[in-house]
């Protein structure tokens, strides 16, 4: 999921880096004071995540969690994938600094459209129905954060259709671990700590 | 617990369980990590290997290998073995920089300087000609310069390959834990430091917050 140096075209990687920061400033201006440690335990959990290896076939792909992410950081998933990957670049060359804005736009986008698409529903009082929609939220972030790596990569010869083919392919089984990985964090959560997810305003 | 007995407990239940037996799995079954894809060249005689794996040794297969000389012209191109192995004889006695491109926007390069091709060009290496008088000296029975060389070269290779191997093995090391606890940290306080600076902002404007 993180575009090496010198593999697109400044074009590209001006825009990538333009929508981020975009992004990364609404994130910052919705991002008041008690979401802060929210924000920053679940940046050091993105941090990691990319660790997890899953093979598949020649290549390999990782956890992302930016649908988690997006879930329970609405905007603020900007900033949070940013300093994630800034961490992973400099650390383990996980990508590159100046792939940074696009890399970032690819993984903070869908987590921001999973927040609208899902934010209000997985607080669905049916558990069974909350699950599947969490589920969904995992899956979709990562079906399309494939899709838009697969658009960065037409800009660099690779036919789209072939590279969006390879990179869904690719990550099918991150999808459906990722799908299960949120189901699994929002019952979590909706135990431990409903707030988070601010349900508290819903029901109260 | 007996507060929440009804079906929700064993949704979350079974999902822990699935949950973190596949983050196990993966974890445990294969050390390996993801996701740069890197490029590493050495020689042997006449030949100039390339291997591509990705962090943890997992080998990068049919990956595009292309070879650029020192102003940027492309001497020639090939695929990655199931090895993730390339080999070509070298094209020309100059720093060879080798592209490796494994596709899904992952690629890297990796140099070869003049120096490490060696052979029987007069290389800019300090250490040949040194090498080469020594040798020069004391024998006053023909000896094939050419040959001596290419002997010396052989034995050379052959002595060297367990190193190679060494090093080969060494730079597929994964980010250690080190840099994960690092990087963890930096993130804690980088937030801390965020949170301390709009706190004092904050505090100054109004202090009911």
């Amino acid at each position: 999921m993180h575009i090496s140096e010198g593999v697109l075209s400044p074009p590209v990687l001006v825009v990538g880096a333009a929508l981020t920061a975009v992004g990364v400033a609404m994130g910052l201006k919705k991002m008041d004071n008690e979401k802060i440690p929210r924000v920053a335990v679940l940046t050091a959990a993105f941090f990691v995540a990319s660790l997890i290896r899953v093979p598949v076939g020649p290549s390999a792909v990782h956890l992302v969690l930016n649908g988690l992410l997006g879930l329970v950081l609405g905007w603020a998933a900007f900033p949070a994938i940013l300093v994630g990957l800034a961490l992973q670049a400099l650390l383990f060359q996980f990508g590159g600094l100046t792939t940074l804005g696009v890399n970032t736009f690819n993984m903070a986008m869908p987590a921001i459209l999973c927040y609208y698409l899902f934010g209000r529903s997985i607080t669905w009082k049916h558990p069974g129905v909350a699950t599947a929609l969490a589920f969904a939220c995992g899956f979709f972030a990562i079906l399309l954060s494939s899709i838009l790596l697969a658009m960065c990569l037409i800009f660099t010869g690779e036919s789209f259709m072939q590279a969006a083919k390879v990179l869904v392919l690719a990550h099918l089984p991150v999808m459906f671990l990722e799908g299960l990985i949120v189901a699994f964090c929002l019952a979590f959560l909706m135990k431990v700590k409903p707030e988070i997810l601010g349900v508290t305003h819903a029901a109260g | 617990m007996l507060l929440d007995s009804y079906p929700r407990l064993t949704w979350g239940g079974a999902l822990v369980i699935l949950a973190l037996g596949i983050i196990a799995s993966l974890t445990l079954a294969s050390q390996v990590w993801a996701h740069k894809v890197n490029v590493f060249a050495w020689v042997e005689g006449e030949t100039v290997f390339v291997e591509g794996y990705y962090p943890g040794g997992k080998k990068a297969q049919n990956s595009l290998v292309e070879i650029y000389n020192s102003t940027g012209a492309k001497l020639l191109e090939g695929r990655t073995n199931q090895k993730g192995e390339f080999s070509f004889k070298i094209p020309a006695r100059e720093d060879l920089r080798i592209v490796l491109t494994a596709g899904m926007g992952h690629k890297n390069d990796f140099t070869i300087t003049a120096g490490d091709l060696g052979g029987s060009e007069p290389s800019s290496d300090e250490r040949l000609p040194k090498t080469r008088e020594k040798v020069a000296a004391p024998s006053s029975t023909t000896v094939d310069m050419g040959q001596l060389e290419q002997t010396i070269d052989q034995a050379l290779d052959r002595k060297l390959e367990p190193l190679i191997k060494l090093i080969r093995n060494t730079r597929k090391e994964g980010p250690g834990v080190t840099e994960i606890i690092g990087g963890i940290g930096y993130i804690f306080g980088l937030f801390g430091l965020v949170m301390y600076f709009r706190d004092r902002k904050k505090g100054s404007r109004d202090k009911t917050l």
